[in-house]
């Protein structure tokens, strides 16, 4: 499954709603793995936003000048 | 206290001026006299001390004299023309307690573009004019026309309804691009990219100067220009920070600006001050999205929102975590269960089947001689039932056919009668009918060569006819 990277809050939102999913549902556990899978695609995606340099902001903020 | 000025009235006396124009003989004077004289003059006419209201402009402290300098002036109230300027000196002595006394009563520091009211002498030096001494200051009026400065700024923003926009403006989840106006040797400008960028949990921040000129006329200028230079780039920012490293006190008049409020208010991108001041918001910080005291607390305040999204991060990936765990061993947990009764029973059906199967065993004879004996019992029955089954059949048959025949003799009867009847009524209307009856009667017949003549017109005269009667014929001839 390739995704288009999301923005932190649409990657915030997707994970609120498996966690949801997960918190209530009766999920297979095929599908729960598949879940978990991508809970954890989206955490991953969010600490790197929260913690490592975006290299293309940097380079956007370096041309301003 | 504002002590009455009492102007003593110059007299224009001989010994002043003896000689005018007017005079033959023409007295002349050096400039220093003059001067020494205006001098004279003006102590006299401004004894005592005054206290005076003006606004303070070109303040300059001398470094090796520690004496101050700066020049009063009045302004038109709207139109800010220039009406009145006039220099004035604070000595080391008096400066050295009045501005510490100033700065902390009003939390400004004393500088250009504040009004005072300032206590006065008036002091002419033949070198260097008119002058005013300064030798006391009331921190109370610079205090309150600051506050009235400051009312009338925010009540001609709310008036124009944009004094709250700013504040509305919603905060982003994650403000790491960061736009700061300040100048760039500011220490608080130090401060604020260390905390930044060396805040505990490692948070990614992508800081960047836009420089700006922090104090002095020419603030309200330079912040407004840099605005606009943020404005250009407002898509790569999250937030704009305005701050500005300060001690107790500082010159926050400048940012008491109309204009440099407006345009903060009105700003796309959430603003964030931290201008260094412990007592007073200036009209800055009340359109700021957020006011924070100083630089520092403006790091500490965007590391805690970094904290928080974080905390709603590890928040999220424990409810998962956890979650899914639960799931999983709920589910393995049950296959474990499911596992260990499984011989069990598997057992107990096998039991149950084979218990069934023996039990099936023995019933099967005692079942099939049941069932052989109810058919046996049944076919005895059927074979001592079988004749009197037939005879009873028969009679009935019988039964059947002789009411079958009893109706059909008495329905030919019935028949044969009615037509005999009906036989009979034709016969007696036949003979009724019959020539022979009719002639008995009295009437008669006459033919022509045998064929009866029924019209008189069938007879001419001498045809030979025959008349019948009942008892026999008797031939005529015809007239």
């Amino acid at each position: 499954m390739e995704h288009k990277e999301e923005s932190y809050n649409e990657a915030i939102e997707k994970l609120r709603l498996i966690v949801e999913e997960i918190e209530q549902g009766e999920l297979e556990v095929d599908l729960l793995s598949e879940k978990v899978k991508e809970a954890t695609r989206l955490i991953k995606l969010c600490k790197e936003k929260l913690y490592k340099a975006d290299q293309e902001v940097k380079k956007v903020l370096e041309e301003l000048d | 206290m504002v002590c009455p000025i009492f102007i003593k009235p110059i007299n224009l006396n001989a010994s002043m001026f003896p000689n005018d124009d007017m005079s033959s003989v023409r007295q002349e004077i050096s400039l220093l006299e003059l001067n020494n004289r205006v001098k004279g003059v003006l102590q006299q006419a401004f004894p005592a001390t005054y206290w005076v209201r003006a606004e303070m402009s070109d303040v300059r402290q001398n470094a090796s004299s520690g004496h101050c300098y700066l020049e009063f002036i009045e302004k038109h109230p709207s139109t800010g023309q220039l009406l009145a300027k006039v220099r004035g000196s604070i000595w080391a002595k008096t400066f050295h307690l009045l501005k510490p006394y100033f700065e902390s009563e009003t939390g400004q520091a004393f500088a250009s573009g504040l009004k005072v009211l300032v206590k006065v002498t008036v002091e002419f030096h033949e070198l260097y004019g008119y002058s005013l001494t300064v030798v006391d200051i009331d921190p109370a009026y610079t205090l309150g026309d600051m506050v009235r400065r400051r009312l009338e700024i925010v009540r001609q923003l709310q008036e124009e309804g944009v004094f709250a926009l700013n504040k509305e403006l919603p905060f982003p989840i994650l403000p790491q691009r960061i736009a700061i106006i300040t100048s760039p040797t500011a220490a608080g400008y130090e401060d604020f990219l260390q905390q930044l960028t060396n805040n505990k949990a490692g948070y990614m921040f992508y800081p960047r100067l836009f420089p700006a000129v922090m104090q002095g006329d020419k603030t309200e200028e330079s912040v407004i220009s840099a605005l606009d230079k943020v404005y250009e780039q407002v898509g790569n920012f999250d937030v704009v920070v305005i701050i500005r490293g300060g001690g107790a006190t500082s010159d926050l008049h400048s940012f008491d600006s109309y204009l440099l409020a407006a345009n903060c208010a009105q700003f796309p991108l959430p603003i964030i001050t931290g201008i260094g001041h412990e007592r007073d918001d200036t009209v800055i910080d009340m359109v700021a999205h957020t006011r924070a005291k100083t630089p520092t607390a403006v790091a500490e305040f965007l590391i805690g929102r970094l904290d928080e999204a974080a905390g709603l991060l590890d928040d999220l990936k424990g409810k998962c975590s956890k979650r899914a765990l639960e799931v999983l061993n709920e589910r393995r947990s049950s296959l474990q269960l499911l596992m260990a009764t499984l011989p069990a029973l598997a057992g107990g059906k096998i039991e149950r089947s084979q218990m069934l199967l023996q039990h099936l065993g023995m019933k099967l004879p005692v079942l099939a001689n049941t069932l052989l004996e109810r058919k046996r019992v049944s076919l005895i029955r059927m074979g001592i039932a079988l004749p009197g089954l037939a005879v009873q059949t028969i009679d009935r048959k019988r039964t059947v056919l002789d009411k079958s025949e009893n109706g059909l003799r008495q329905v030919t009867s019935e028949l044969l009668s009615l037509r005999r009847h009906s036989l009979q009524l034709n016969e007696q209307f036949i003979t009724l009918a019959s020539p022979e009856h009719i002639m008995q009667r009295g009437y008669s017949m006459i033919l022509k060569d045998g064929c009866i003549v029924k019209r008189a017109s069938d007879m001419q005269s001498g045809d030979l006819v025959t008349i019948r009667f009942a008892d026999g014929d008797k031939d005529s001839r015809i007239l």
